[in-house]
C-alpha cells in the first residue's frame, strides 16, 4: 500500500480527516481538484453562528483544526443571542476568506505524514471480494492504494450550476465538476440522490453606498473560538444591512419563469432554512421586505458578500433587483449568485461511525452526506479521520452522543434518520440543549481528544485544572453566607440574608458580577470559570430536569444491538420496521428507536427479542 | 413459565395503552388497589417503585420502621394527610425487599378498611406523595422488566403483537372519543406553534421576526383549555367508581324495593350515607361488566317541612349530576302532574330511562317507553338491566358532544401538561430566559403528545419553516 489513509476532497471536511489521520501517525495523501482551493468558503464568509458555533468549539476540543484557523483570519466577531438565553448562545466571526484557505492549506503542507496532490479522482479501488476498499483512481489514471479512504467531494460530485437560462457543469462558479465518481458509486450500488443549494451575487464594495444602510459592527472582546488561545489580537470590519422593497420583489416576480428553480430544470431538493430570494417571494407573499446583509470577503479585497438574497434569476435580472435596495442603487456585480444541484449519498448507507456499510474501508464525510455548511462538514470530517485511524489501530470507533455534543446529534441525524434535503444543525435538534453550550465544550470532550491522541498531556491537565477551579468557585460560594455588610454593597441580596452566596444566586436578579465584590477568593478566580459557575448554578433546576431525561435516554442507548442482526428473522416486527432496521442496521435500541417507521411496538418486540437471546 | 393472566397483561398494555417495556422507569413508584373496588371488610393497595418504601414512610405513623424493615414483613400504624394530619385509616403493611417481590422491586401492600371513601381517600395521599396510578397489567409488565417472568413463551407475545400493532395505536386513540382528541390536538398543534415561534427566534438571532407573539397570552389561552378538559373528569370518571344511575320517582314509587331488588339480582355493595336532613344509599353493582353506583334519592315531593325539603334538594343535585336515570311512576296510581313535568323535563335527556312500577298491581296498561317492573316477582328487572347497558353504549360512543375524559392516564398526562404550562406562563412573567422557558413547554407539548402521538423536533422544524420566512 502506498498510504495508510487517503482523503478525497481538500474542503471542511477534507482539511479535518486528512489532519487527524496524519497527527495519529497515519500516512495520509489528500487528493484535490485544485490545491488553491484548499478550505475555500464557497458561500458566506463567516464560521459560527446557533448551533455551528458550538460545533467549532467541539472541534477543537476533540483536537481539529476549525477554530484555530478561523481564530487566526476573523475580521469581526459576535455573539449572538447574548439576550436569550445562555444554551443558545453562539459565537460567529466573519473571516478572511482567502486568509482562512491560505492558512487551511499552510496548515496541512507543514503536517508531517501528509502528502497533497492536485487531481481528480474518478473511482474506487476495491479488494477481490469488492467489499473492501484499497485506494483510488484518478482522471490522469494515477493509482494510489491505502486501507482506508475517506471521500469528502462537497458539491462537486456530477455538479451542475445554474444561472437562469445558463448551465455549466461545475462545483463552484469557474471550477469544473468531479465526472465520473458519482456514477462509479452509483455502479458499486450506493444510493445517489441530488440536491441543491445557492449563492448570491459578490459585489464591489466601492460600488455601494453604505451610509444608505444600517452599520453592524463587531463586539470589542474576542473569545477565542479555540480552547488553545487565551486572546485572539485581530483587525475588525462591519458588516452592512439593508432591506429589499416591494419593487425589488416585483421584479423577481415578473422574472420568475426564467429562474431555474420554478421553470423546472433543477430537481433537487433545496434547503428549506436558507432559501432563494425567488422562494422568499413566492412562498411569503405578504413580506413585505427581506434583510440582506453586506459582508465583507476578507481585508485584502474589495468583493462583499450579500447574504440573504441568493438567487439564480438570469443576471441581468440580478443586478435590476438589487439595484432597488437602498444602497445598492450603483452596484457593479462581481460575481453572480448561482444555484448548484449536485449528487449526495443517502447517509442512512453509514454506521454512527461515518463507514460505509457496503464497502469497508470508506469514509464519508462532509457535504456529500447531504449536510451543509463548513461547520457540520468539518464536525464529520474530523470524526471519520479519527475513525479511520482507530480502525488502523484496531480501537473501537468513536461515536459521540445526542447528549454530550452537537456533533452527536449531527451524525445520529444523518445516519439514523437519512436526509432528503441539505441537513443543517439548530439547537433544536438537540434534546439536550442545555448540556451543550458551546462554552463547555472542552469540559464535555476534551478527554476524548486526548483518549483519542489528539490532544496533548498539556491540554487535558489545562481541562483538569478548570474544573477543579470550577468546583473551588463552587464550594466557596456554598460556604459563603450573605452578611450585612453585603446587603450595603449588593441591595439585591437583601431578601438572602443568611443564605448562601449560591442559593443567592439563583435569583434572576443577583448576578455573579455583584458577588465577585464581596470576596477576594472570588475576585482571584479566572472570569469565565466564574461565569460557568453562574450558569451551572442559576440553572440547575433545568439541568437537572434535563438530566434525568439523559439517564432515561442513556438506558436505551447503552442497549447494544449487533450490526450484523437479520430483522426479518425477528418475529414480531412490522414489514416496514424490518425493512427500514435492516437499512439503517441502527448500534444500539436508543438508535433503533428513532427511525422513522420505527413503532413502540417494534422495539418492545426487540426488547422481549433480546431478553431471549441474551 | 409466564402465567396466562401475566401474558394476558403485557398484551394489553402493548395494544390497548399503548405502553411497552421501553416505557418502564424503575424510578417512578406506582400504586393500584389490588381488590375489586367498592365496599368489602378489607381492601390491598399494591406499591412498587424504587423510592416506594421511602415515599410510604412519608405518610405512615411508624416511618423509620418501613425504610429500615426487612423484606416479608408486617407493620401495623396509621396513614395521615401529610399537610393536615388528618388521620385517613388504621392499616397493616407487607415490607418486600428487592428482588424478592412480584414485581423484583421495592414494593409494599398496604391492608386497609375496604370502604370506598376510605380507599379514594388513600390513594389521593398516595399520589400527593409522588406515586402514579398504575396502568392494568404495570405491576405484571415490571414483573417482566426485572426478570421474574420466564420468557419461553415470547414466542407467542410476538406473534400474537404482529397481529394487531400496527393497529395498536389507532386502537388505543380510539379510546378518546372523537370530540375529545380534536380538541387535545387543538391544543397540542397550538402549543407546537408557540414552540415553532420560540425556537425560530432562538435559531436565527438575526431575523427580523414580524409580530411577535404575546406569549403570555398564548399561554393563558391553552391553559385555560386544558383546565377546561381536565374539569371533565369528574363526570368522566366511569371506568373508577362506575355509572352513576339515580332511582327517582315520588314518594312510595317503589324506589327502595327496587334499589334493594336490583342489589340481589346483580352482585353488589352497599353502604349507607348518612345526610344532614336525610339518608339515602349507596349500592355498587356490576351489569355485564360495567359497574354503575346506584343511588336511591328519597322522594320528590313539595312539602313545607324544610327537612325534607332539603332532602328533595338534595335529591335533585343526585339527579342532575347522574348519568342515568331510572324513574319510578307508581303504575297503580298512574301518571301524576309532578311526573310528566319531571319526565318532560329530562325528556330529551338519553338518561332517563322511564320505569312503570309495581306493575303487578297496576290496572292500567303500561304507557309508551316505559319499562313494566314488578319488584316483588321480578318482572322486567332483566329488561330494565338491558336497557341500562344500552343507555351506557350510547354514553360512552364517540357520537356524545361531550368532552369527557374518562381515563385516568389522560387525566394525569393533562394534568402534566397543565401544570409545565402554568410553569411557562409564570417564567414568562418573570422574564426567564427563553430557552429555558422551551424546556417546559416541550414538557407540556410531550404529555399532550402522550395522548394523541408524539411531536418530534423535526415536527417543530417543519412549523418553524413553513410559518416563518427566515434564512440568509
Amino acid at each position: 500500500m502506498d498510504f495508510e489513509g487517503i482523503v478525497i476532497g481538500g474542503g471542511h471536511a477534507g482539511i479535518e480527516a486528512a489532519l487527524a489521520l496524519s497527527r495519529l501517525d497515519f500516512s495520509c495523501l489528500l487528493i484535490t481538484q485544485n490545491l488553491d482551493c484548499i478550505g475555500k468558503m464557497s458561500c458566506n464568509p463567516a464560521i459560527g453562528g446557533l448551533a455551528k458555533g458550538n460545533v467549532v468549539r467541539e472541534i477543537d476540543a476533540l483536537g481539529g483544526q476549525m477554530a484555530k484557523l478561523i481564530d487566526q483570519s476573523l475580521i469581526q466577531f459576535r455573539i449572538l443571542n447574548r439576550s436569550k438565553g445562555p444554551a443558545v448562545q453562539a459565537p460567529r466571526a466573519q473571516a478572511d476568506k482567502a486568509l482562512y484557505s491560505q492558512l487551511a492549506k499552510w496548515t496541512l503542507e507543514r503536517e508531517g505524514g501528509l502528502s497533497l496532490f492536485q487531481d481528480t479522482v474518478v473511482d474506487l479501488l476495491l479488494t477481490n471480494s469488492g467489499r473492501e476498499v484499497c485506494g483510488v483512481i484518478t482522471e490522469r489514471g494515477r493509482r494510489f492504494t491505502a486501507p482506508n479512504v475517506v471521500l469528502t467531494t462537497g458539491t462537486f460530485m456530477e455538479a451542475d450550476i445554474f444561472i437562469g437560462e445558463f448551465t455549466a457543469s461545475s462545483g463552484r462558479l469557474g471550477e469544473p465538476a468531479a465526472v465520473g465518481l458519482g456514477s462509479a458509486l452509483r455502479k458499486l450500488g450506493f444510493e445517489v440522490g441530488r440536491l441543491k443549494t445557492g449563492t448570491p451575487a459578490r459585489a464591489l464594495a466601492s460600488s455601494l453606498h453604505p451610509e444608505r444602510m444600517r452599520e453592524q459592527p463587531g463586539e470589542d472582546e474576542i473569545i477565542p473560538f479555540s480552547f488553545a488561545n487565551t486572546k485572539v489580537q485581530r483587525p475588525r470590519v462591519s458588516c452592512y444591512i439593508t432591506h429589499t422593497n416591494e419593487k425589488t420583489h416585483r421584479i423577481i416576480r415578473d422574472n420568475i419563469h426564467r429562474s431555474p428553480l420554478y421553470g423546472g430544470k433543477i430537481q433537487g431538493v433545496g434547503p428549506r432554512y436558507c432559501p432563494s430570494i425567488e422562494d422568499k417571494v413566492v412562498r411569503f407573499p405578504d413580506k413585505a421586505s427581506h434583510q440582506i446583509f453586506v459582508e465583507p470577503e476578507g481585508l485584502n479585497t474589495d468583493e462583499v458578500y450579500l447574504n440573504g438574497i441568493s438567487s439564480s434569476l438570469p443576471e441581468e435580472v440580478q443586478e435590476e433587483f438589487l439595484r432597488t435596495v437602498p444602497g445598492l442603487e450603483d452596484l457593479v456585480i462581481m460575481r453572480p449568485g448561482y444555484a448548484v444541484e449536485y449528487d449526495y449519498l443517502d447517509p442512512l448507507q453509514l454506521y454512527p461511525s461515518l463507514e460505509s456499510k457496503k464497502i469497508k474501508g470508506l469514509f464519508i464525510a462532509g457535504q456529500t452526506n447531504g449536510t451543509s455548511g463548513y461547520e457540520e462538514a468539518a464536525a464529520q470530517g474530523l470524526l471519520a479521520g479519527i475513525n479511520a485511524a482507530l480502525k488502523l489501530q484496531g480501537r473501537e470507533p468513536l461515536i459521540l452522543s445526542r447528549a454530550e455534543a452537537y456533533i452527536g446529534v449531527l451524525i445520529d441525524d444523518l445516519v439514523t434518520l437519512g436526509t432528503r434535503e441539505p441537513y443543517r444543525l439548530f439547537t433544536s435538534r438537540a434534546e439536550y440543549r442545555l448540556s451543550l453550550r458551546h462554552d463547555t465544550a472542552d469540559l464535555r470532550l476534551l478527554e476524548k481528544g486526548y483518549d483519542v491522541g489528539l490532544q496533548s498531556v498539556e491540554a487535558r491537565d489545562g481541562l483538569l485544572q478548570k474544573k477543579r477551579e470550577i468546583e473551588e468557585i463552587k464550594e466557596l460560594l456554598d460556604k459563603r453566607k450573605v452578611q450585612e455588610m453585603d446587603v450595603e454593597k449588593v441591595t439585591e441580596l437583601k431578601i438572602h440574608q443568611g443564605k448562601s452566596l449560591s442559593r443567592a444566586l439563583k435569583d434572576p436578579k443577583v448576578r455573579m458580577s455583584d458577588l465577585v465584590s464581596l470576596d477576594k477568593g472570588l475576585a482571584a478566580k479566572n472570569r469565565d470559570w466564574l461565569y460557568q459557575s453562574e450558569l451551572d448554578i442559576k440553572y440547575a433546576g433545568y439541568i437537572k430536569r434535563q438530566e434525568r431525561q439523559v439517564d432515561r435516554f442513556r438506558r436505551m442507548e447503552n442497549m447494544r444491538l449487533p450490526a450484523d442482526l437479520e430483522y426479518s428473522r425477528v418475529i414480531g416486527l412490522s414489514t416496514e420496521a424490518v425493512e427500514k432496521l435492516n437499512k439503517v442496521k441502527p448500534l444500539s435500541m436508543g438508535q433503533a428507536g428513532r427511525i422513522s417507521g420505527v413503532r413502540s411496538s417494534d422495539i418492545a418486540v426487540l426488547l422481549v427479542h433480546l431478553a431471549k437471546n441474551d | 413459565m409466564l402465567k396466562p393472566e401475566g401474558l394476558s397483561s403485557i398484551l394489553y398494555l402493548m395494544q390497548k395503552k399503548s405502553l411497552y417495556p421501553q416505557d418502564y422507569n424503575p424510578e417512578e413508584s406506582i400504586a393500584a388497589l389490588a381488590t375489586p373496588w367498592g365496599e368489602s371488610a378489607l381492601a390491598i393497595i399494591r406499591l412498587s417503585g424504587l423510592d416506594s418504601l421511602k415515599l410510604l414512610s412519608g405518610i405512615f405513623s411508624r416511618d423509620g420502621e418501613i425504610v429500615e424493615a426487612a423484606g416479608n414483613t408486617l407493620h401495623y400504624g396509621r396513614i395521615t394527610a401529610p399537610d393536615t394530619e388528618e388521620l385517613i385509616d388504621e392499616v397493616m403493611i407487607a415490607v418486600y425487599r428487592a428482588p424478592k417481590s412480584y414485581t423484583g422491586e421495592e414494593s409494599a401492600e398496604i391492608f386497609c378498611h375496604g370502604n370506598p371513601a376510605v380507599i379514594k381517600r388513600l390513594i389521593g395521599v398516595l399520589a400527593d406523595s409522588g406515586f402514579r396510578y398504575a396502568l392494568p397489567g404495570e405491576f405484571t409488565l415490571r414483573a417482566f422488566m426485572n426478570g421474574k417472568l420466564d420468557l419461553t413463551r415470547a414466542e407467542a407475545v410476538n406473534e400474537l403483537i404482529r397481529a394487531r400493532t400496527d393497529r395498536a395505536r389507532a386502537l388505543a386513540l380510539n379510546r378518546l372519543s372523537g370530540a375529545i382528541e380534536g380538541k387535545i390536538r387543538e391544543i397540542r398543534d397550538g402549543l407546537a406553534g408557540m414552540l415553532a415561534g420560540i425556537e425560530v427566534w432562538l435559531d436565527y438571532p438575526e431575523e427580523e421576526l414580524e409580530g411577535e407573539n404575546d406569549l403570555i397570552h398564548e399561554a393563558e389561552g391553552w391553559a385555560l383549555e386544558i383546565e377546561k378538559l381536565l374539569s371533565t373528569y369528574s363526570i368522566g370518571k366511569i371506568v373508577q367508581e362506575g355509572l352513576v344511575a339515580a332511582i327517582a320517582g315520588r314518594t312510595n314509587a317503589g324506589k327502595s324495593t327496587l334499589f334493594n331488588r336490583l342489589l340481589k339480582e346483580e352482585r353488589a355493595i352497599v353502604s349507607e350515607f348518612h345526610g344532614t336532613t336525610r339518608d339515602y344509599l349507596e349500592g355498587y353493582i356490576s351489569i355485564e361488566g360495567i359497574p354503575f353506583k346506584l343511588i336511591d334519592t328519597a322522594g320528590l315531593r313539595d312539602t313545607g317541612d324544610p327537612l325534607e325539603a332539603e332532602g328533595v334538594r338534595r335529591a335533585d343535585m343526585i339527579i342532575r349530576n347522574s348519568d342515568l336515570l331510572l324513574y319510578l311512576v307508581d303504575g297503580s296510581l298512574g301518571l301524576a302532574a309532578e311526573d310528566r313535568e319531571l319526565i318532560s323535563t329530562y325528556h330529551d335527556n338519553r338518561k332517563l330511562i322511564p320505569v312503570w312500577s309495581k306493575s303487578d298491581i297496576s290496572t292500567a296498561g303500561t304507557p309508551e317507553g316505559f319499562i313494566a317492573l314488578s319488584a316483588v316477582d321480578g318482572t322486567g328487572i332483566a329488561a330494565l338491566s338491558k336497557e341500562m347497558v344500552n343507555r351506557t353504549a350510547g354514553n360512552l360512543s364517540s357520537s356524545t358532544e361531550e368532552r369527557v375524559i374518562d381515563s385516568l392516564r389522560q387525566k394525569e398526562l393533562l394534568e402534566r401538561a397543565f401544570s409545565s404550562l402554568e410553569d411557562v406562563k409564570k417564567s414568562l412573567q418573570d422574564e426567564v430566559y427563553l430557552d429555558l422557558i422551551a424546556v417546559d413547554l416541550k414538557e407540556s407539548l410531550d404529555a399532550l403528545g402522550e395522548i394523541t402521538g408524539e411531536v418530534t423536533s423535526v415536527d417543530i422544524l417543519n412549523r418553524m419553516f413553513k410559518d416563518f420566512c427566515v434564512g440568509k
